[in-house]
């Protein structure tokens, strides 16, 4: 056996991701890098004429300048032998970016490239966010919204939920009848029913349940969001979603 | 119109080419020593996270090499089929444990080593059956980058391309002659089961069935009544044993691990290797070439099916053998100096040397063409010593005794001054010039025979304790 190998894990990452952009483009020359990798040739493009220890910021995101969607900034420094990374943020959850969650993002953008559009469906997008999140975390709940509904109903004349006078929600609630269909639900009725389903179905604790209807279209950006709004935002501090993953790999 | 070398020089440039769009983020960590392919997959399949992406970003890769050799198949294997020469195809496991060594000890005989292409293979059929995608991954990274060592050899430009890849696969086979292969390997599996056993078995199916049965190691070896029809790995109880669990540990990431039985076990590897048999037979018709092995249980399998190999297949294959690990010691540069040399039909005739209209039927007639080859590689070896040693002398003779003499000749005024004085000055020094040109041709000559490739594979057989 040769010398044990030094994992390094942000520049293996990123030139192992960086090829297979280069190979995207060979087979689509209109091909959309992942916001990430686009703030980050930004700021190279700064960093090439800049003087050592100069820094530049690239920034790039996907929504529009009205509905800000994954947006990420990259600051880079000059130095003697090239450039060196000082931040890579997302700018919604106001976060760093560790390295695992890059790697977790990469594997995302490739998993959502296999899938033909710009829009995926709740279940695809479960598959793609348990591919790469380790846990199996995040469930789908599709056609299982009657049961959910019916254990909502169950749990709330059973006084185990509690809604404030106040709330938006209670608008939504007696907005809803007995045969209205599952699109017709206001969203935020839609994720305060469907999460029943983990007392019905016997859901780990910790579970994600993911409320759109079955035919819905979620924009391949929103699963960004949505990804880092897990790993990196407020969700992510009761879900411990990265507890594992932050034993192996180094910080950059 | 005929395919040239350097058209295929330029499918081989393009294959390598997409072998590095998907690995070339990673062969910076590939070290210098001979198994570092090994290592590099090994580390690879366990780097956290980062072998995850690996095998996500690399998932296409099955549909890029299927979209090359659609494209460049048909031109590969016409051009194989017009070589005049002597050509070998690679039939054992995806590829050779270590692929550059293999070439190595087959260019000193053969023209050209055709071996299948182990990233088609293994992305667009074991893909399909390896449960586990970090073992799948592991397999890749070290047959790709076994073969990405050859890169230099395989795009060495020579009349006779010393490297040949191409995709040999039995789904390559149209249906008709597919299912024929199939039947022809089951109709071999029952009939050497039966041999075996002493009992009668009439289909593939029947000797499944049969061996299923038999769930311990110890209790099928019992009930083998042949064992000299048994490769030798097979034919003393422990290495049997050995065999079953290592082979039934590689079942643990196949699919195609239904029943938890040895005797089933014992029976799908039999079947594979009597389609692998097949298979092989096939694309050697094919292609026009000989059949080449580096491992025993394959070779054994086929010389079964054929009743032995001819002489050049039992040399190329005898060359592999464990008695030649020194050629593991020539630098690849060796082989390219050996056909720009073009002394490959030489070393052909040296390793001949008194095998002549040979089988080599079994193990002992494959140790026999061993031996004959290393006593005529030995014998090839004095010679080029003693034809360098013969020019050494004549070379320490010039510096330690003619040109001394000849000038203590004119010191000593053994001619008179002072007419002798000048003959003697012009004489001496025509005499030195003379014995200083020859002295520089003999050590041309010299530096030719250390620098030839004989002299190089000499080199590595001194070292190979």
């Amino acid at each position: 056996m040769s010398e044990k190998i030094d994992f390094d894990f942000f520049g293996d990452g990123m030139r192992i991701f960086m090829d297979y952009i280069h190979r995207q483009f060979k087979k689509n020359p209109d091909y959309m890098p992942h916001p990430l990798i686009r703030a980050f040739e930004c700021a190279i493009q700064g960093a090439e004429k800049a003087k050592i220890g100069e820094r530049f910021m690239g920034v790039s995101q996907n929504g529009t300048p009205t509905n800000v969607c994954n947006p990420f900034i990259v600051v880079l420094e000059k130095t003697d032998s090239g450039v060196g990374v000082k931040e890579i943020r997302n700018i919604k959850v106001d976060k760093t970016v560790p390295i695992d969650v890059m790697l977790i993002i990469f594997r995302l953008q490739i998993l959502l490239d296999r899938i033909e559009g710009d829009c995926v469906t709740p279940a695809q997008m479960v598959d793609a966010l348990n591919a790469v999140i380790p846990g199996n975390k995040f469930y789908a709940l599709g056609d299982r919204w009657k049961e959910a509904r019916d254990e909502f109903k169950r749990l709330l004349e059973a006084g185990k939920i509690y809604i404030p006078k106040d709330s938006k929600l209670i608008d939504g609630l007696t907005s809803i009848t007995y045969n209205m269909t599952w699109e017709e639900y206001p969203n935020n009725v839609r994720a305060l029913i469907g999460s029943s389903i983990a007392q019905a179905g016997n859901l780990p604790s910790g579970t994600v349940i993911i409320t759109s209807p079955t035919n819905s279209k979620i924009e391949k950006y929103k699963v960004f969001d949505s990804a880092t709004e897990f790993l990196l935002g407020k969700s992510s501090e009761y879900l411990k979603i990265r507890g594992n993953q932050e034993k192996d790999s180094k910080n950059p | 119109m005929a395919v040239t070398t350097k058209g295929i020089n330029n499918i081989l440039a393009e294959y390598f080419d997409l072998i590095d769009s998907y690995f070339g983020s990673i062969k910076h960590h590939l070290g210098q020593e001979e198994d570092s392919h090994i290592d590099l997959a090994i580390h690879m399949a366990r780097y956290p996270l980062v072998s995850d992406l690996i095998v996500d970003a690399i998932n296409d890769i099955d549909d890029q090499i299927n979209a090359f050799w659609q494209k460049n198949l048909k031109t590969v294997a016409e051009y194989i089929q017009q070589q005049d020469s002597l050509k070998c195809l690679y039939s054992g496991d995806i590829s050779p444990v270590i692929l550059e060594n293999f070439v190595k000890r087959s260019a000193f005989y053969i023209d050209s080593v055709i071996l299948a292409d182990p990233i088609y293979n293994l992305t667009l059929f074991q893909k399909q059956i390896i449960l586990d995608r970090k073992y799948y991954l592991q397999k890749l990274i070290r047959h790709v980058f076994n073969i990405w060592k050859l890169k230099e050899l395989a795009l060495l430009d020579t009349p006779q391309k010393v490297v040949l890849i191409l995709p040999i696969n039995l789904q390559l086979v149209n249906q008709e002659s597919r299912n024929r292969l199939i039947i022809a390997a089951d109709q071999n599996l029952a009939a050497y089961v039966g041999r075996i056993l002493d009992v009668k078995l009439d289909s593939g199916e029947a000797c499944l069935d049969y061996l299923e049965k038999e769930t311990t190691a110890d209790g099928l070896f019992r009930q083998f009544k042949h064992l000299e029809l048994l490769p030798h790995m097979f034919s003393s109880q422990e290495s049997f044993q050995k065999f079953l669990a290592d082979f039934s540990n590689t079942g643990k990431f196949a699919k195609f691990k239904e029943k938890e039985s040895v005797g089933w076990d014992f029976g799908i590897y039999l079947r594979s290797q009597f389609i692998r048999v097949q298979e092989h037979k096939y694309f050697c018709e094919k292609l026009i070439a000989e059949p080449i092995y580096d491992y025993e249980l394959p070779w054994f399998f086929f010389n079964y099916e054929m009743g032995g190999v001819d002489m050049d297949a039992a040399i190329a294959t005898a060359l592999q053998s464990e008695k030649f690990n020194w050629i593991s010691n020539v630098p690849l540069s060796a082989i390219a100096v050996m056909r720009a040399e073009n002394k490959l039909e030489y070393m052909r005739g040296v390793l001949r040397k008194g095998i002549t209209d040979l089988k080599a039927k079994n193990d002992k007639d494959l140790l026999k063409v061993g031996e004959q080859v290393e006593a005529n590689l030995k014998d090839a070896f004095a010679k080029q010593e003693s034809e360098i040693g013969a020019l050494q002398k004549q070379v320490n003779n010039i510096m330690r005794k003619e040109i001394p003499i000849t000038s203590a000749g004119f010191l000593a005024g053994f001619i008179p001054p002072p007419y002798g004085n000048v003959v003697s000055l012009l004489f001496a020094g025509r005499d030195i010039r003379k014995s200083l040109a020859t002295r520089a041709d003999l050590k041309t000559a010299i530096g030719e025979k250390k620098g030839n490739f004989l002299n190089l594979l000499l080199k590595s057989y001194e070292r190979k304790d």
